[in-house]
């Protein structure tokens, strides 16, 4: 979990937030953002998390080793820190003519911290490794698209369906293909207009040949692409970075060496940011967000910005439960919730009133998809509930995972739906969030529940396919509508970004109609530094951006 | 006394397995599902899945997991966490880093406790006996945390006498004096209650008047006699307490980001990592039935009358 922006996240999101993203590594170009100046070398530490896996980039979706991973390994594409917008770092070019074949040149000389050259192989070879099934990799989901997916997984039953007859067919996706050193190809099983965004990702990002002969060692001691190497990795202590001398791209960093420091606590990193014993953590605890108090003991040290998170709450399929079946209903109850104030009250602000289901910091957004039914009105809402024949349920619930900061929020939610509409409803915490997510996947949690999603690349689409189509794997809500689904498959065939944003806009507005789930907030992410460091901004991914902060 | 001891000792056995057994049975009850939290917000793939169920045998039956878990234990393995990093090496790195906390803080809160339940015991109603009083009364009434944010607050960020946070794995007696004093604090008010009340008593029985009419000097027949006799249960409390401050420390090792047992055990237990929780809890049972013994032997020296033989 991350802190106060982050502590949005995590308060917000739950325990492990997600994080996929991010890509954090960056900044427009190079060195010459600095904003407040501030030298070249030195060295810094950061608040870090333990990562829950290996650090191998396609087994790392959480934000604890994502944030290592982002700054050790460089993808084809760099998103902008300030717009998230993506530019080629390893690539020399993505082109494609119908969405579906895709040819990527690499750019020459770049390399790994062994040495080695980065070459069209290491891609092709990381990619099948990440796809293919028995090497249980966490982000081979993100090959999906790529032909020949289905064919690396394991198809059996049960607990291990890699076992006899289930075993995958194939190790490698048929869709990729090596030209040269520095030439490959990507064939998509179906079209898809932002694959190159996709592409930052750190699930795409190349290996080196050692870490195919001792996959286990590596996760110990990545050897990456990035601007930074890894030298030490101090189990539930410390990760020390140092700067790649070799390294040839654009997006380097100004400091010599990154520590992050593993704090069990957001509250102990802050203290030591303000004794000046941490240089920034990218989380401000709750304690130090009332009255904004962290501006106080750290003036101008400190940023707050908007990042790639929702906080959605979600309406139980309609098979489990068809209490909240009639969109009315659902829209009612959407009416009834008093955003602003909940932000203000429990979020001391740092959180932003959601408006749609797309975060503002992505290509695509549209403000204000959502319309009146994100709106507080609690006339209008009873209204609804009284035109849908009023609530047939006993009361509203409304569940969440009590191992985070969720109980206020959910419990200030329920208390805004009561008063505006006069039905009960009740904030009912489960245990973990691995028990209520497995409640969530079985099918078995009725009524409401909260739901969270940060992006895994900055682009509308990562906001709408994975969680509202047909049988996505984040559709929590069993969400079903051709119509929205044959808008984001036109969507993806389109070759022009604003034709195909406009239609994800499109497909957009239809959640407001039928509501499948509620928007709540967008995450903010808030930091704070010591006064030994400068140039210290936040990504689009609510991560530090490494290429600009610096040693004063 | 050989003897005892070395019954004691293999009394141990028994105790040691059953106690593993147990926690293993409850880490394995526990609902929910071991990888959901392991991929962030969203579901894990199910190559994923497979992949982590299979390298923690979590497919099998119990009594098989446990067996497993047993046979390897055997060969001193302890097994490797949820998030890959073997149990052994960070019991190595966090038992020193607790220990040595929880040893201070024992120590500091025999030494400030009995001090000060001996002086309020002999001089009960003055001045210094209610002052004592109602600062015992307020450490008691103070849960730990906010004493230990304050002490953070105030001594580490604001004055800057104490540092704020330990930062390294291997803390020297001044990085960690200030965790220490907070965990004794608790504690000291229990010993110095239980030290006076138990002395108060001692110096009205029997013995007490015959020495002192015996012509014994009252420093003899109190540091003697009543100080000995009352001293036992403070002894038990003393053992309770710093198995219970090894296992029981996660609120202030998370505030001074400590890398000690207590942390590691809370967190394991949140992640349902059983090789963790089980290696971890296994090693304060030891040090719970070790430190039970001492105190059981230490009763032998108090008192004469208690023997061992």
């Amino acid at each position: 979990m991350r802190g106060t922006a982050r502590t949005v996240a995590v308060a917000a999101m739950s325990a492990v937030a997600l994080l996929a993203a991010g890509c954090g590594s960056g900044d427009s170009g190079g060195d010459d953002t600095s904003a407040a100046g501030g030298k070249t070398g030195g060295e810094i530490t950061v608040r870090g998390c333990n990562p829950e896996n290996p650090l191998v980039p396609s087994n790392t979706t959480e934000t604890c080793g994502g944030n290592v991973i982002d700054a050790i390994f460089s993808k084809l594409v760099h998103y902008d820190a300030e717009t998230a917008k993506p530019t080629n770092d390893l690539a020399e070019s993505i082109d494609t003519t119908d969405n579906q074949n895709f040819t990527v040149k690499l750019k020459q000389g770049r390399k790994f911290h062994d040495g080695t050259e980065i070459k069209a192989k290491n891609f092709v070879d990381a990619w099948n490794y990440a796809a293919y099934g028995p090497n249980g990799q966490s982000s081979g989901y993100f090959m999906e698209p790529i032909e020949g997916f289905g064919d690396t997984q394991c198809t059996g039953e049960g607990d291990d369906p890699c076992a006899g007859a289930g075993k995958a067919k194939a190790d490698k996706l048929t869709g990729l293909k090596v030209v040269d050193d520095y030439t490959f190809t990507i064939k998509t099983s179906e079209k898809v207009s932002n694959l190159p965004v996709r592409l930052g990702y750190s699930a795409f990002s190349p290996l080196p040949d050692v870490f195919f002969t001792d996959p286990k060692a590596f996760g110990d001691k990545p050897v990456g692409s990035g601007p930074y190497k890894l030298d030490a990795w101090n189990k539930e202590q410390s990760i020390v970075l140092s700067k790649f001398a070799d390294y040839s791209g654009d997006f380097g960093g100004k400091v010599d060496k990154i520590t992050f420091k593993i704090y069990q606590q957001s509250d102990a990193a802050y203290n030591d940011v303000i004794a000046n014993n941490l240089d920034i953590t990218d989380e401000i605890p709750t304690s130090a967000l009332i009255d904004e108090k962290y501006k106080q003991d750290l003036p101008d040290r400190n940023a707050e910005k908007e990042t790639g998170v929702i906080q959605t709450v979600t309406f139980a399929p309609t098979k489990v439960d068809p209490n909240y079946a009639d969109p009315k209903i659902r829209h009612a109850i959407s009416m009834a919730i008093d955003r602003d104030t909940i932000v203000k009250q429990i979020f001391n602000g740092t959180r932003q009133p959601a408006t749609g289901w797309v975060s503002p910091v992505v290509d695509g957004y549209k403000a204000d998809q959502c319309g009146e039914w994100c709106k507080y009105d609690p006339a209008k809402a009873k209204a609804l509930l009284q035109e849908a024949g009023g609530f047939k349920g006993d009361k509203i619930t409304l569940s969440y995972n009590a191992d985070a900061a969720h109980k206020d929020w959910t419990e200030a939610t329920c208390n805004s739906i009561k008063q505006a509409l006069g039905v009960d409803c009740v904030a009912t915490g489960v245990v973990d969030f691995a028990t209520f997510r497995t409640q969530i996947g079985e099918r078995k949690m009725k009524g409401m529940f909260r739901t969270g999603w940060q992006m895994d690349y900055p682009s509308i689409e990562n906001f709408l396919a994975p969680i509202f189509k047909t049988g996505a794997s984040s559709n929590d809500g069993d969400y079903s509508n051709p119509e929205f689904d044959k808008l984001l498959g036109e969507a993806a065939a389109e070759q022009d970004a604003a034709a195909a944003n406009s239609k994800y806009q499109q497909a957009e507005a239809l959640l407001a109609t039928d509501m499948p789930a509620i928007p709540m907030w967008y995450g903010k992410t808030t930091m704070g530094w010591s006064d030994k460091v400068t140039g210290v901004k936040i990504t689009a991914f609510g991560t530090i951006d490494f290429t600009s902060v610096a040693v004063k | 006394m050989g003897t005892y001891i070395i019954r004691r000792i293999l009394q141990m056995i028994p105790v040691i397995l059953g106690a593993t057994f147990l926690i293993f049975a409850m880490v394995f009850a526990l609902p929910g599902d071991p990888v959901a939290g392991k991929c962030g917000e969203r579901p894990c793939s199910p190559a994923y899945r497979a992949a982590y169920i299979q390298k923690y045998n979590l497919d099998k039956p119990l009594p098989v997991q446990y067996g497993k878990y047993v046979l390897n234990l055997a060969k001193g393995d302890l097994g490797t966490t949820s998030n890959n990093i073997p149990v052994a090496d960070q019991l190595k790195l966090r038992v020193p880093v607790t220990g040595k906390l929880a040893l201070m803080a024992v120590l500091i809160e025999t030494g400030i406790g009995i001090l000060a339940g001996v002086l309020t015991g002999i001089r009960r109603g003055g001045f210094l006996d209610n002052l004592v009083l109602v600062s015992t009364l307020v450490l008691i009434s103070i849960p730990i945390f906010v004493i230990g944010n304050l002490a953070q607050l105030y001594l580490g960020t604001r004055l800057g006498w104490f540092p704020v946070t330990v930062t390294s794995s291997n803390p020297s007696v001044y990085q960690l004096l200030l965790p220490a004093i907070v965990l004794g604090s608790l504690s000291v008010a229990y010993v110095s209650r239980l030290m006076r009340t138990n002395l108060v008593e001692n110096l009205r029985s029997d013995y007490v008047r015959t020495a002192i009419s015996k012509g014994l000097t009252k420093r003899r027949a109190y540091g003697l006699h009543a100080l000995r006799n009352s001293l036992i249960p403070v002894v038990t409390f003393i053992g309770f307490d710093f198995g219970a401050l090894l296992g029981g420390a996660v609120v202030t090792e998370g505030i001074f980001n400590i890398p000690g047992i207590g942390g590691y055990v809370f967190r394991a237990i949140r992640v349902r990592d059983g090789a963790s929780v089980v290696g971890a809890v296994t090693f304060l049972v030891i040090v719970y039935l070790v430190v039970n013994l001492l105190v059981d032997l230490l009763y032998g020296l108090l008192d004469p009358r208690i023997s061992h033989e």
